[in-house]
């Protein structure tokens, strides 16, 4: 039993752990509401049999105090028509001149409904008068009879018999009716000598009938009525009991002093009230079946399980529609949760619910938040590094550049072309200073052409103009700001790549111009080109880096600075053909001064 | 998940509805309701007098109250017609009768079509018959005028010689009576010349066994008021017959509950008309004389207290 339970338990408790929070509210819910119900319901029935009963027991009593009244009064009449035969007849009477029956006559008419037959016996039993019959049977034997008996043998008292045949009188209809003997002791008086005699007072059965029939108990209760031995005077289904179709516990019932007792009879439980009645020594037995028991036990027990049933079913509705409000809330703010671990960005966090549920919710979306910002200033302060790393790379002028460019500045003055060496030092420092450009990454785009100007300057003098160079840009892109040193790595990339197969015919050149909302930088070259999808792998972030000739990082480091910084809508785009030459298209927001100042200040930790 | 959840909260709730409307349909379904219902039993007895039955209706009203039935009590317009019993039976089956309670006046009923219970004796036809056992009364009572032994012709009376329980009791008197080498004879009042009197006042005729109560209580009267010697052995336990006994006008007479025997009856029918199970029912008699009509017992069932 105990391993079954700890069975029990531990089944439960696996089954809790895979349970939904709105199955173990509504569930645990239902049993302790349907738990408390039945046990107030059992209480209720408890409360009520026990009201049931004892209202019952109140009734039974009341009734059967009612009866024994009714009885009484009955019994008492019987017994003043015996007193009026005895005092008023018998005692006023002289045998020898006179008679008995006219006034044994007039006192049984004035009683003929509840009388049978009135008789007087003398000490050795022969009739001495009778009415309505007066002609004792042959075989008539009134002195062997117990109602003689017990008059002769207790002479102070009454004595009433128990039901029984009439079997003294001829009748000549045959009648056989059933009576209750009230016998006497009597003294007869015959020549002024009195002797021994009994007088006889059959009561009809009927009579006693007529007082305990119709009596109706609750709960289908009866009563009926039993002489000091336990023989049944009334029953209700006395005749059923006589043919053995019935029984009836009334030998017990005789044995029981005046009160209320339970019994089990013919499989029943029963409340036994038992009256005695005052002279006789009979009992009124009222027998009520317990609460519950009756015919309507079963409709009754039908009715309150249905109420139970209906009870349970309301209450488990609303215990799963209640669990739910409570645990919706919860259960999206799970789903949420999990939509979040599996990397959803846009997800939703409700709050709502009950206080505890929004404070939990709040916290959550308030952590993600948090999170969410911490993410991002991560990645925008590694974009930031990484792009200021880029730029350090780009502002790193190429060493051979400068010492090629010193060298050529040295090997001029020794030639006495002070001109073109002034020329070369001046663009020199001037590309310098717009490097430096007091640390800004954003520079007026006029700045940014100037520096180009200035390079392609340098270049042009170090390759004897073996190239010319067009830098120009519209009007209106003039007042515009650009990420710094980007012109310069392409105006590279074309000198060493482009121009690498030209004489004197190279041609380079630089546009600027406004497209749309968009600044565009076009470097041209009309140098040896290459095939499409070659150009179109120059820009591949998964191609290896390979240091070229160039003087700085090179093409894809400044797509990677202007995508960094500007997004993915912008940077490079290279267009060539082999043979055509070579556009690398720098695509840029429309910064203004104001623009600018506002990403330098961001920029700035 | 989700759906699993609402399958057992849906498949709870489902339960928890049904079990209501059960619980409230229950005491409305058919075979639940035929209990209360009550049913119309019709009896139909084999005479045009319902007088000697006075005991059995007393019970029969008494199983009809208790068990919630109407009862509606029938004689023939001549004893013992069983064609016209017959087409009683049809015509109160036709009528609406739920089930029918027959005293059978000839060998074979008709299937009436709804159930039947018979009284005295048994039929095929019936669902069930409450009588005591036929056979054992006739040799109970042919003992009982061989107790006396008789000097002479026994008489074998019964008014209803197609009734099966006089026939089955006539038999089996005859049957112990030749074993006991007594000289019998079967006779029929209604057929014989000179009918019961010339019967009854037959000097070779020392008994006569009477099988059923019309016969009994025609002999008794014809030998009080002839003062015949002739000695009865009838059946039956009305007023009459025990007024007999107790005057010795009736040697002895074979007694049951009629009381019994008529709720029995009626009850079994109820039961029957209401589907249930019923099973015959055998009644238990005695042979009384005279003498032992006060014994407190027999008083009990001779004299039914009208309650």
């Amino acid at each position: 039993m105990k391993k079954l339970f700890a069975r029990a338990a531990a089944r439960l408790a696996r089954r809790y752990r895979t349970m939904s929070i709105q199955m173990v509210i509504s569930l645990s819910f239902t049993a302790v509401a349907v738990t408390g119900m039945a046990l107030m319901g059992l209480s209720l029935v408890w409360r009520f049999s026990a009201g049931a009963e004892e209202l019952a027991n109140e009734n039974t009593r009341r009734v059967l105090s009612q009866v024994n009244m009714n009885l009484d009064s009955y019994l008492r009449r019987m017994m003043r028509v015996s007193d009026a035969m005895y005092y008023q007849v018998i005692k006023n009477t002289d045998l020898e001149s006179e008679r008995l029956e006219p006034g044994m006559e007039l006192l049984y008419e004035e009683n003929r409904d509840e009388l049978v037959s009135i008789a007087v016996f003398d000490g050795q039993g022969a009739l001495v008068a009778g009415t309505p019959l007066n002609a004792l049977k042959a075989g008539a034997d009134p002195a062997s009879s117990d109602w003689y008996q017990a008059a002769l043998d207790r002479m102070e008292n009454l004595h009433f018999s128990a039901p029984h045949i009439q079997n003294l009188f001829e009748d000549p209809d045959y009648g056989y009716r059933w009576v209750v003997s009230l016998s006497r002791y009597v003294q007869l008086t015959r020549a002024g000598i009195t002797y021994s005699g009994v007088l006889l007072v059959d009561m009809s059965f009927s009579g006693i009938e007529q007082v305990c029939r119709d009596v109706e108990l609750t709960n289908g209760g009866y009563l009926y009525l039993t002489d000091a031995a336990g023989e049944l005077i009334y029953h209700p289904r006395q005749q059923l009991i006589y043919a053995g179709l019935a029984a009836e516990n009334n030998l017990a019932a005789a044995a029981l002093a005046d009160g209320t007792h339970q019994e089990t009879f013919g499989g029943e439980e029963r409340l036994v009230t038992v009256k005695t009645v005052g002279y006789t020594g009979w009992k009124l037995v009222g027998v009520v079946p317990r609460a519950g028991a009756g015919d309507d036990g079963g409709y009754t027990f039908l009715f309150g399980l249905s109420m139970l049933l209906f009870s349970a079913f309301l209450l488990a509705f609303l215990n799963f529609r209640i669990s739910a409000r409570i645990s919706d809330p919860i259960r999206r703010l799970e789903q949420s949760v999990k939509e979040l671990e599996a990397g959803a960005e846009q997800v939703v966090i409700r709050e709502d619910g009950c206080y505890e549920v929004r404070r939990l919710a709040h916290s959550i979306a308030s952590m993600v938040s948090t999170m969410r910002h911490l993410m991002d200033d991560i990645i925008r302060q590694e974009q930031q590094k990484r792009r200021s790393e880029l730029e350090v790379l780009q502002s790193q002028i190429n060493p051979h550049f400068l010492y090629n460019t010193l060298d050529s500045v040295i090997w001029m003055t020794e030639a006495g072309r002070y001109e073109e060496a002034i020329q070369m030092v001046t663009s020199l420092a001037r590309l310098f200073r717009i490097s430096l450009s007091r640390g800004d990454s954003l520079i007026p785009l006029t700045e940014e052409l100037e520096h180009a100007r200035h390079y392609m300057t340098i270049q042009q003098i170090r390759y004897r103009d073996k190239f010319s160079t067009r830098i120009s840009a519209q009007p209106d892109t003039r007042q515009l700001y650009t990420l710094k040193l980007i012109v310069q790595p392409l105006l590279e990339n074309a000198i060493y790549h482009g121009m690498a197969g030209c004489e004197e015919d190279g041609r380079i050149t630089v546009t600027a111009k406004r497209e749309g909302d968009d600044l565009v930088i076009d470097v041209s070259d009309n140098g040896t080109g290459m095939p499409p999808e070659v150009a179109k792998g120059l820009l591949d972030e998964n191609r290896p880096q390979t240091r070229t000739s160039g003087s700085g990082i090179g093409v894809r480091n400044v797509h990677r600075r202007i995508r960094l910084t500007f997004g993915e809508r912008y940077g490079l785009e290279v267009f060539s053909e082999p043979d055509e030459g070579t556009t690398v298209r720098i695509r840029l927001p429309l910064i203004t001064a104001e623009d600018a100042a506002r990403l330098q200040r961001e920029d700035k930790p | 998940m989700k759906h699993t959840r609402n399958a057992v909260q849906l498949l709870v709730l489902f339960a928890l509805g049904a079990a209501v409307v059960l619980s409230v349909v229950l005491p409305q379904l058919p075979f639940v309701a035929r209990e209360s219902e009550p049913v119309e039993i019709t009896v139909i007895l084999r005479q045009s007098n319902s007088s000697a039955w006075s005991n059995a209706r007393l019970g029969m009203e008494q199983a009809a109250g208790s068990l919630r039935a109407e009862l509606r009590l029938l004689t023939l317009t001549a004893d013992n017609d069983a064609d016209e019993q017959a087409q009683l039976m049809l015509y109160e089956a036709g009528r609406g009768a739920d089930a029918l309670v027959v005293v059978p006046a000839g060998c074979r009923l008709p299937d009436a079509g709804v159930p039947l219970v018979t009284l005295e004796s048994v039929d095929p036809a019936a669902r069930a018959a409450v009588c005591p056992d036929n056979e054992a009364l006739g040799r109970a009572l042919a003992a009982a005028a061989l107790a006396d032994d008789p000097a002479g012709e026994v008489l074998l009376v019964t008014c209803c010689p197609d009734s099966d329980g006089a026939a089955r009791r006539l038999a089996a008197a005859r049957d112990a009576l030749e074993a006991a080498g007594v000289p019998v004879r079967q006779v029929d009042p209604g057929r014989d010349a000179g009918g019961l009197e010339a019967l009854l006042s037959d000097a070779d005729a020392a008994a006569a066994l009477l099988l059923e109560p019309q016969a009994t209580e025609a002999a008794a009267e014809l030998k009080e008021r002839l003062a015949l010697p002739i000695a009865l052995y009838g059946v039956g336990s009305t007023g009459r017959i025990a007024a007999w006994l107790e005057k010795e006008v009736l040697n002895a007479s074979a007694v049951w509950s009629d009381f019994a025997a008529g709720y029995l009856a009626v009850e079994r029918a109820v039961n029957a008309a209401r589907g249930q199970a019923c099973a015959d029912e055998l009644l238990e008699f005695v042979i009384l004389r005279g003498e032992d009509i006060y014994a407190p017992d027999n008083q009990k069932l001779l004299f039914p207290v009208a309650s």
